[in-house]
């Protein structure tokens, strides 16, 4: 019978998962490397929406928070801030947190572009393409990088990876579980995604 | 570690009150451990059911109605709970002793 083989593995999965380094050795097979450089625009992908109050999400505004960093550097002209469809107004509400940081109406492309990340970027792929660019700074959590960047590669763009840091290298046990949670549900969705064929 | 020192020490004192007051077998500890794993196999034979069921649901309401369900809604602790718990108690209803057929 499978039913007892099959609990046993998942005991053990879950406590690997729960007290080995196995999650952060799995997130980094997953994960891009983060680089930095001159782009023609940083494109801050969709994150959580916006809250009941108006408020970006956590995740929004962390990845909201970089693109704007980023952009005050210098890296790039123009900032694109996207926002998923029906999750209330986040392009807009990281539009307004944006210019409270000082970005200039000119400067910036605030976009509710889709559903999904493969929605999302084939919007974004065809304005990019209107204005001209070629090279965009990729702004999204570290797990979700790689599936983004290849659905921009696909879309013939030169991507330049800049993760939001998150929980890579977790010292908790629960910590670690989430490590290993987001790492296979984004690799089942890399999986959807070649499936699908996506990429 | 100190939650998980605790859990392994009230496992210990655990154990010797059952076997030292309650006259509990420690032959039959490995069946228990066994009734654990086949609680939690059933339990992951449900999740895997339950995921598939719900992701060609949510994948066939966005053909048939062309409008935007979220896979994200698969994605949630609680849901998984549910199904482990489901999964328990099929197994113990299955384990259950069952009236034996009356001889005719």
């Amino acid at each position: 019978m499978i039913v007892r083989p099959l609990g046993v593995a998942a005991l053990a999965l879950f406590f690997f998962g729960a007290f080995t380094p196995l999650p952060t050795l799995l997130y980094a097979r997953l994960a891009v490397p983060t680089r930095i450089g001159p782009a023609d625009a940083i494109v801050v992908l969709a994150g959580g929406g916006v809250l009941g109050d108006g408020q970006l999400s956590d995740t929004s505004r962390r990845r909201t928070a970089l693109g704007i960093e980023l952009y005050r550097d210098g890296r790039a002209p123009l900032l694109v801030l996207s926002g998923a469809l029906g999750a209330g107004a986040e392009s807009a509400a990281r539009a307004v947190l944006a210019r409270t940081c000082g970005v200039a109406d000119a400067a910036m492309l605030a976009v509710a572009a889709g559903h999904t990340t493969h929605e999302e970027v084939a919007t974004l792929a065809a304005l990019l393409r209107a204005r001209g660019v070629r090279r965009v700074l990729l702004v999204t959590d570290g797990s979700h990088m790689r599936r983004a960047a290849r659905l921009f590669e696909a879309a013939r763009f030169e991507v330049l990876p800049a993760p939001v840091r998150g929980l890579d290298d977790p010292p908790q046990p629960g910590e670690r579980i989430l490590l290993f949670h987001e790492t296979l549900r984004e690799g089942l969705a890399l999986l959807y995604y070649e499936v699908a064929g996506y990429f | 570690m100190t939650p998980y020192l605790t859990i392994a020490l009230t496992s210990l004192v655990a154990y010797l009150v059952a076997v030292r007051r309650l006259g509990m077998r420690p032959s039959d500890l490995p069946r228990a451990v066994a009734g654990v794993a086949g609680s939690l196999g059933t339990g992951v034979i449900f999740t895997l059911v339950n995921l598939a069921a719900a992701g060609a649901l949510v994948l066939g309401l966005r053909a048939l109605t062309g409008r935007f369900f979220t896979l994200y809604s698969l994605d949630d602790v609680v849901w998984l709970v549910v199904s482990l718990l489901q999964g328990w108690l099929w197994r113990l209803w299955r384990d259950a002793p069952r009236p034996r057929a009356p001889v005719s």
